[in-house]
């Protein structure tokens, strides 16, 4: 069972094609993803409620796609709105977790903005996953220590900030650490979890713009035990979204 | 992929990088050669990146002889006179080398000072292979129209249209393989300029190997242009220029 906590839809403003559901759909049957957990990138990167909404028209291609509502910090109550309209009825079902982009959305991981779109998500019970690169993946564990229930998931594991991640996980058991960078540095996975409890980091690729051999190797190579494998990529998300 | 390819790595790096504190240890390139599957490659060292050229190209060359590997000189390129003396010194030895690598990067040298440029022209009148780290869309204008053989080392696919349409115009431009981690960045330079512009490069053992050569073996290049970028490019740029 392999689980993709971190993956988007839609087409990139960079050189590549990878507009199509389909592109996200040949990823999952060629790696053996069993559950994909998406965010729409014309939601992260210009107009949330719009990219939430068209990536809602996507879903149904697949049964193996699940969405992660985004929330823009700066458009707080249409996100307020979508989450109303997204998980009314069995919305559950399809979205189960939302996505903030600290970059995109141009609001510090430190700000007052991003603490109110993390309290606007767990007040709907969500598990958010957050954009964290450097030292960022130490400050969204204070933020997520501030936010009583907030259960937060540094996307990129920080990236190059990778080395602070035992310091943020000592800092609230409620954030899990997904690992997905484009130019990942060597032995990154094993240097962590021999310093955090395996319950506390989950897989993930970053497809359709990263390909998902990446996060794969990078997995590999880590060399898990059985049940780090197990934990890694599949059971945290199961038990963390409810799938 | 039916057959094992040769793999061969244009870009390892042996001793220590100051920026993260982290080490390249030979023992530990030839560990993750081995459960990767990769037979050899083009070894440079970082004491000759970052402290003194000299003693860390004969560090690199005594790593690439002990193991089998290729070795590749760096020239300073904040110090264009003592690498136009490493130059000579190197081109006069038993077994000169095909390649350098230059660093503008890490040595803080933009491509558009005196230095670089002047280092650039010496290695291009030597018929040398140019192993280039750097962002392509800086450092590639400044290898231009000098029919230099370059391998960027550091392209990322954010930047893969960069180095397309220089490549378009420059048949010696290739670029490592290393941060074309799109779905479709290895297709896209196979398809617009050629797989013999693919070279496999995987800056073991600081990158995370294992990514690297998944991405080739996984991808949707023919078996025949999986072999050529991950072997033949750099086979062939190592060969004396004509």
């Amino acid at each position: 069972m392999l689980i993709d906590v971190h993956a988007h839809w839609g087409p990139w403003f960079f050189s590549m094609d990878v507009a199509s559901i389909d592109a996200n759909i040949d990823g999952l049957d060629r790696f053996g993803i069993d559950l994909q957990l998406v965010s729409a990138i014309e939601a992260i990167v210009y107009d949330a409620p719009l990219g939430n909404r068209s990536l809602a028209k996507q879903l149904p291609a697949d049964p193996r796609l699940r969405g992660m509502i985004v929330v823009d910090p700066r458009r707080l109550d249409e996100a307020r709105a979508d989450l109303d309209e997204l998980l009314a009825g069995d919305g559950r079902t399809r979205w189960v977790g939302a996505k903030i982009h600290t970059e995109y959305s141009r609001t510090p991981m430190t700000s007052p903005a991003m603490q109110a779109a993390i309290e606007l998500t767990t007040e709907y019970g969500l598990p958010t996953l957050v954009h964290t690169w450097g030292d960022t993946v130490v400050d969204l564990a204070d933020v997520a220590v501030r936010i009583p229930d907030a259960r937060v998931i540094a996307g990129h594991m920080g990236a190059n900030g990778w080395p602070r991640v035992p310091e943020a996980a000592d800092r609230t058991d409620r954030i899990w650490f997904e690992p997905c960078w484009s130019a990942p540095e060597a032995n990154r996975i094993r240097w962590i979890l021999d310093r955090i409890d395996p319950g506390r980091m989950m897989f993930g690729t970053d497809a359709t713009l990263i390909d998902p051999s990446i996060a794969l190797g990078a997995l590999e190579a880590a060399d898990l035990t059985p049940d780090e494998h197990e934990a890694v990529t599949h059971r945290n998300a199961t038990a963390l979204f409810s799938l | 992929m039916t057959d094992s390819p040769l793999l061969l790595d244009c870009d390892i790096l042996v001793g220590h990088d100051v920026t993260t504190g982290r080490w390249g240890r030979p023992e530990n390139v030839a560990k993750v050669f081995a459960e990767s599957g990769i037979s050899g490659g083009v070894v440079s060292g970082l004491r000759a990146v970052h402290f003194d050229v000299p003693s860390g190209n004969n560090e690199a060359r005594q790593v690439a002889d002990g193991n089998g590997w290729t070795t590749c000189p760096v020239l300073d390129l904040r110090d264009p006179l003592g690498a136009e003396k490493e130059l000579e010194r190197q081109l006069a030895s038993d077994t000169p080398p095909r390649a350098i690598r230059l660093a503008p990067t890490s040595q803080s040298v933009e491509p558009t000072y005196p230095a670089f440029g002047h280092v650039v022209q010496l290695l291009v009148n030597a018929g040398l292979t140019i192993f280039a780290e750097g962002d392509v869309r800086k450092v590639g204008p400044a290898l231009r129209g000098l029919g230099a053989r370059v391998v960027f080392l550091d392209t990322h696919f954010y930047y893969l249209g960069d180095f397309v349409v220089l490549a378009r115009s420059e048949p010696g431009f290739h670029t490592s393989t290393r941060m074309l981690t799109g779905p479709d960045s290895l297709e896209i330079v196979a398809a617009e300029v050629g797989a013999e512009r693919l070279v496999l490069g995987c800056r073991t053992p600081f990158h995370e190997t294992r990514s690297v050569i998944r991405r080739l073996l996984s991808s949707k290049l023919s078996p025949d242009e999986i072999a050529q970028a991950g072997s033949r490019s750099l086979t062939t740029l190592l060969e004396p220029a004509c």
